[in-house]
């Protein structure tokens, strides 16, 4: 008589179980390289020419005078950011252009030494469409040294970050 | 009594999961094998980031004595193409090295090795777009309806120039009161005060006489001289003086060390090929990237000098001309040069070198 111990039964339960954990382990490995390199490489290239366009703004065309992103962030004009960085983000080399949209923010340090509250707060600079919610964009940011007052405090010159939202319909 | 058909040996089970993890380790592998081929896109695009890097951030290979200052002939020794100035200044591109760069001997194979790099034989196409110029400068194919893609926003380094005109030549009075047969001007390149300017420090907005494009106008000459006799003025040579004063000899001698023969006179669209010419209204001296790199160094004072000679309007004979254009004169042995027009950081003087913007772009496929 043989004996049953040791021994499986459902031969064709086990082989499907394993059939199945095996296409489900191979789906779940070949799909995690696939997408986040697909979504890096667009979202990479509007963050360079984001950080570009900034940088740019704010270099100096010569070496006496103030850069352009700082004379905006000091006078507070929206017009010209909203012209220079279209024209920056936008510019193709050939006759085409573009079709970016933006949201751009002055970040800086709050002070509020009597009622000892620090803490960071953010003005509007410019934009040229609003945050629907529905977009996906990227965020580009650069350092200005501006020679300006900001509330909460009176020293000037000071560091102020320039935050830009930027994105593509 | 049991039946045992549908059982399965414990034996069996341990063999088959064995193979079974071997596989899916196996299969997991594969992917990874693949990983460059598995889209085209990314692929592409990451070619194409990567050479916009190298282009934009980085000032190529080797860099002393620099890739864009070797000739044709020993174009093997460019190991790496780069458009940046230096590594620190990364997006802010050299104009010799765009105008080596976009140089039409450089075959595909050279872009290739040298600036897109791989093993597969990418197609590429790289072009460049600076404000104030009219042509868009490129290299490669064109571009097809799919490739890899980056686009660098970017400034390029302007040239400066010094324009004399008759307001300057009033001004600094380079008028001479002497009727003599010749007339001296100079023009003095201080490499010292260029390049260790206590103002200007950041080289992307030097004056760098060894490096960059030096340009000189002289305008409004035929307001020169009183013309009493009628002459005719020949431009005989341009002769580059150099000195080096030093803390012991703070006013060494001036050495003749080159002449340069081929300035534009009175508007031709090509220079002159040989001196000495005659000169009715204006010469412009255009010095090319490294033309004074061979012989002067950041501690050299350079001095152009400019020699005119007053003919007969027969050219038999030389003939005294006053009021005509001269600020150098010979005391003894040595040239006085103390009123040489100074090509500085003066922007009253000399126009100075501005950042334009531009815009590159790479595309790959």
């Amino acid at each position: 008589m043989v004996d049953d111990n040791g021994q499986l039964y459902t031969i064709e339960g086990v082989a499907a179980g394993m059939i199945m954990l095996m296409t489900a382990y191979l789906v779940l490995g070949a799909t995690s390289v696939y997408t986040p390199g697909d979504t890096h490489i667009s979202d990479m290239q509007l963050e360079q020419l984001g950080t570009d366009a900034l940088r740019m703004m704010n270099t100096p065309v010569n070496g006496t005078t103030e850069s352009t992103l700082q004379e905006i962030v000091e006078n507070d004009d929206a017009n010209a950011f909203n012209t220079q960085f279209l024209n920056f983000v936008n510019s193709k080399t050939g006759t085409e252009r573009d079709n970016l949209h933006y949201n751009a923010t002055i970040t800086y340090y709050h002070s509020d030494v009597i009622n000892n509250i620090h803490t960071t707060a953010s003005l509007p600079l410019a934009s040229n469409r609003n945050l629907t919610g529905g977009e996906h964009p990227v965020r580009v940011t650069e350092w200005v040294i501006a020679d300006k007052q900001f509330p909460g405090s009176v020293n000037h010159p000071r560091a102020v970050l320039v935050e830009v939202l930027l994105w593509r319909d | 009594m049991t039946d045992d058909a549908g059982n399965l040996s414990i034996d069996f089970l341990a063999g088959f999961t064995i193979f079974m993890i071997a596989l899916i380790y196996v299969a997991t592998l594969i992917p990874g094998l693949f990983i460059g081929l598995q889209s085209r896109t990314i692929d592409y695009d990451a070619v194409a980031y990567r050479t916009g890097v190298i282009l934009a951030e980085d000032p190529g290979m080797p860099e002393n004595p620099a890739w864009e200052t070797l000739t044709d002939d020993n174009k093997a020794d460019v190991l790496r193409f780069g458009l940046a100035m230096s590594k620190d200044t990364p997006n802010i591109l050299s104009p010799q090295k765009v105008d080596r760069f976009f140089c039409s001997t450089w075959t595909s194979d050279d872009y290739r090795s040298r600036v897109i790099f791989g093993d597969y034989p990418y197609t590429y196409n790289i072009s460049l777009k600076v404000d104030g110029e009219p042509a868009i400068r490129s290299a490669g194919d064109v571009k097809p309806d799919g490739y890899g893609y980056i686009r660098r926003v970017v400034k390029v380094k302007g040239t400066s120039n010094a324009t004399i005109d008759n307001e300057k030549v009033s001004k600094y009075n380079y008028i001479s009161h002497d009727n003599v047969t010749n007339d001296v001007f100079s023009i003095h390149i201080n490499c010292t005060e260029l390049l260790h300017n206590e103002t200007i420090k950041n080289p992307i907005y030097q004056i760098n006489p060894l490096k960059d494009q030096i340009r000189i106008n002289i305008t409004d000459m035929e307001k020169r001289g009183n013309k009493t006799l009628n002459p005719v003025t020949e431009l005989t040579d341009i002769t580059i003086y150099r000195t080096k004063p030093i803390l012991s000899n703070p006013f060494p001698p001036l050495v003749p060390i080159r002449t340069f023969d081929s300035p534009y006179v009175d508007s031709d669209s090509v220079p002159v090929s040989n001196l000495p010419v005659v000169v009715n209204n204006n010469i412009t001296m255009i010095f090319p990237p490294g033309f004074f790199s061979d012989f002067a160094d950041d501690t050299t004072h350079l001095y152009v000098f400019l020699n005119f000679t007053h003919m007969t309007p027969d050219f038999t004979q030389s003939t005294p001309e006053d009021l005509y254009l001269n600020n150098t004169w010979k005391e003894g042995n040595t040239w006085n040069v103390s009123k040489s027009f100074e090509y500085d950081y003066n922007p009253a003087n000399v126009t100075q070198p501005e950042l334009k913007d531009g815009v590159l772009e790479v595309a790959v496929w």
